[in-house]
């Protein structure tokens, strides 16, 4: 009765293999089975959304789902958010939109809200304030008052808005998880990172030593 | 707290679901898991065997069909939310389904979940009610159409057998002189209602009220009809006046509970405001007036 089911999950674009009760969370088995403790648990009930996460490109609260129910799924947390091909190597724009917009103090609600952030912003690249407030409106913040949650949020649609300008005009994030995977880090070959460079078409001949402009 | 363990099935098909409730010991479905897993982890319900349902793929529509809108068990509250025949011409779907908890839980909830789960808090129970709809249970011994009148017993009980799944809700197609609306309040978004207000009405040929269902959220021990106020409205033209008298008898046959959210009569005065504005809503969606004044 107690039997161990085995479970394949595609991870920030890893498959790992688990071997679990069926009655295990979704959320104990990221945080204690696959030691991804990013996503963070803050009141078991299915209220505040610190345990966002993104199960096949939509956003779902992982304490109200069983691990087995997401068996041969991807999954996007948090730590994954480093390895989209839209942070060329470093932050995510959403990741930096936090960090410039004073988007947290304790930190507890963060990583939910910005998978929250990255479900809206997948979808609807430009929204405006009140499509923001909608979208983290499973998700609660004790600290911030959301002001600069929401700030953050727009941030990042500036930033990919940009990017995705000064890349000629295709998007570089490809909106979900799946374009994840062992080849992840070869989504910088069309983003170095630096803006205005080497982004494609008329944005002149990519001389790295010319980035300095921002 | 982790949920008592159990056992996991995932059947394929809706005959293979049902032979599992009628063999298995002490089963319990699991479909978008939103109310279901906290009172499991609560042990409020602990089952010894949970079948998940969600890989049933006949079970996922939505779809107007045979004179019925038919909503699958696993359409949830998203694909209702997203649906294009929804936003054309079921306004107190459309009204309900971005009302229903928080776009994570929405992504998982399913309408028929809802439902069966029987909270008198619940929202689409209302909807249900006052379009006269029916709830379809497949069960060992065949189909069953059970009206919603008939499905609503006590808080999370209701007359569904335990070998029973639930396949679908369904309500009929609107008339051409038909609308509905749906009004909620709460304290913030995401939050359950304190109380909530389904209104249909249909309107014959001479812009008279043919049929009128009300169905009230949070205001009783179960989602409620109100009557009373249905029967005062029906063979009546529409106007401010009657919507005020309506209300006031959906008030009346309302019996809420004071609570930290507010008083008893503060509810009751809530439920009165707002079935006046569903009733003006609907009305005016049926296309048969054209509101000057908002109650
Ligand atoms: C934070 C939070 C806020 C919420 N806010 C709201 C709100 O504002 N309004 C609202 O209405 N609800 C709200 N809910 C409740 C929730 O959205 C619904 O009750 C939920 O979507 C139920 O659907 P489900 O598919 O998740 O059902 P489950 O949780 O899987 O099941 C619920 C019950 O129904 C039974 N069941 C499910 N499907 C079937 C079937 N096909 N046949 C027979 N039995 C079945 C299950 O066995 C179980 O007893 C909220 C929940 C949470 C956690
Ligand atoms: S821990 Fe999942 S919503 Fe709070
Ligand atoms: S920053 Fe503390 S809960 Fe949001």
């Amino acid at each position: 009765m107690t039997d161990e089911r085995e479970l394949t999950l595609t991870v920030n674009g890893t498959e790992r293999m688990i071997e679990v009760e069926p009655r295990r969370l979704l959320v104990h088995a990221l945080r204690e089975n696959l030691d991804l403790t990013g996503t963070h648990i803050g009141c078991d009930t299915g209220n505040c959304g610190a345990c966002t996460v993104l199960v096949d490109g939509e956003p779902i609260k992982s304490c109200l789902a069983f691990a087995v129910q997401a068996d041969g799924s991807e999954i996007l947390t948090v730590e994954g958010m480093e390895e989209l091909p839209a942070a060329a190597g470093e932050l995510h724009p959403l990741q930096e939109g936090f960090h410039e917009e004073h988007g947290l103090q304790c930190g507890y609600c963060t990583p939910g809200m910005i998978i929250a952030g990255k479900a809206l912003l997948d979808e609807n690249p430009d929204p405006d304030e009140d499509e923001i407030r909608e979208a983290i409106s499973g998700n609660l913040c004790r600290c911030t008052g959301y002001q600069n949650i929401v700030r953050s949020i727009e941030y990042a649609a500036d930033e990919l808005e940009s990017r995705a300008a000064a890349d000629g005009g295709t998007p570089i994030d490809s909106t979900n998880s799946s374009s994840l995977g062992a080849t992840g880090s070869e989504g910088k070959s069309i983003d170095c990172g630096l803006e205005n460079c080497c982004g494609g078409p008329g944005v002149g001949s990519g001389d790295h030593d010319d980035g300095g402009s921002s | 707290m982790k949920a008592a363990p159990f056992e996991h099935h995932e059947p394929s098909t809706t005959d293979e679901a049902v032979s599992l409730l009628e063999s298995l010991e002490r089963p319990t479905i699991l479909a978008g898991g939103q109310s279901l897993v906290p009172m499991l982890r609560f042990r409020l319900a602990r089952p010894e065997t949970v079948i998940d349902i969600n890989g049933i793929d006949a079970l996922d529509y939505l779809r107007e069909e045979a004179g019925f809108l038919r909503i699958g068990a696993l359409a949830r509250h998203a694909d209702v939310a997203d649906a294009d025949v929804i936003a054309e011409s079921y306004g107190s779907f459309a009204d309900t389904a971005p009302l229903v908890a928080d776009p994570q839980i929405r992504n998982r909830g399913t309408v028929v979940g809802s439902i069966t789960q029987a909270d008198p808090k619940g929202d689409w129970g209302s909807v249900l009610l006052a379009h006269e709809g029916a709830v379809v249970a497949q069960g060992p011994d065949g189909e069953r159409v059970i009206p919603a009148d008939e499905f609503f017993l006590l808080p999370y009980d209701t007359t569904l057998e335990e070998s029973e799944l639930v396949t679908e809700v369904r309500v009929p197609t609107p008339d051409a002189r038909e609308g509905s609306a749906y009004h909620k309040l709460k304290r913030k978004t995401g939050d359950y209602a304190m109380a909530g207000v389904a209104t249909r009405l249909v309107f014959d040929e001479d812009g008279r009220i043919e049929t009128a269902g009300i169905g009230m959220t949070a205001v009783d021990i179960t989602n409620a009809r109100a009557r009373d106020a249905e029967d005062r409205l029906e063979g009546e033209r529409p106007s401010s006046a009657l919507f005020e008298e309506a209300g006031e008898l959906a008030a009346e046959e309302s019996n809420p509970e004071s609570d930290e959210h507010g008083d008893a009569s503060y509810k009751e005065r809530m439920i009165d405001v707002l079935t006046q504005r569903a009733l003006g809503d609907a009305a005016e969606r049926a296309g048969v007036v054209k509101r000057t004044v908002s109650p």
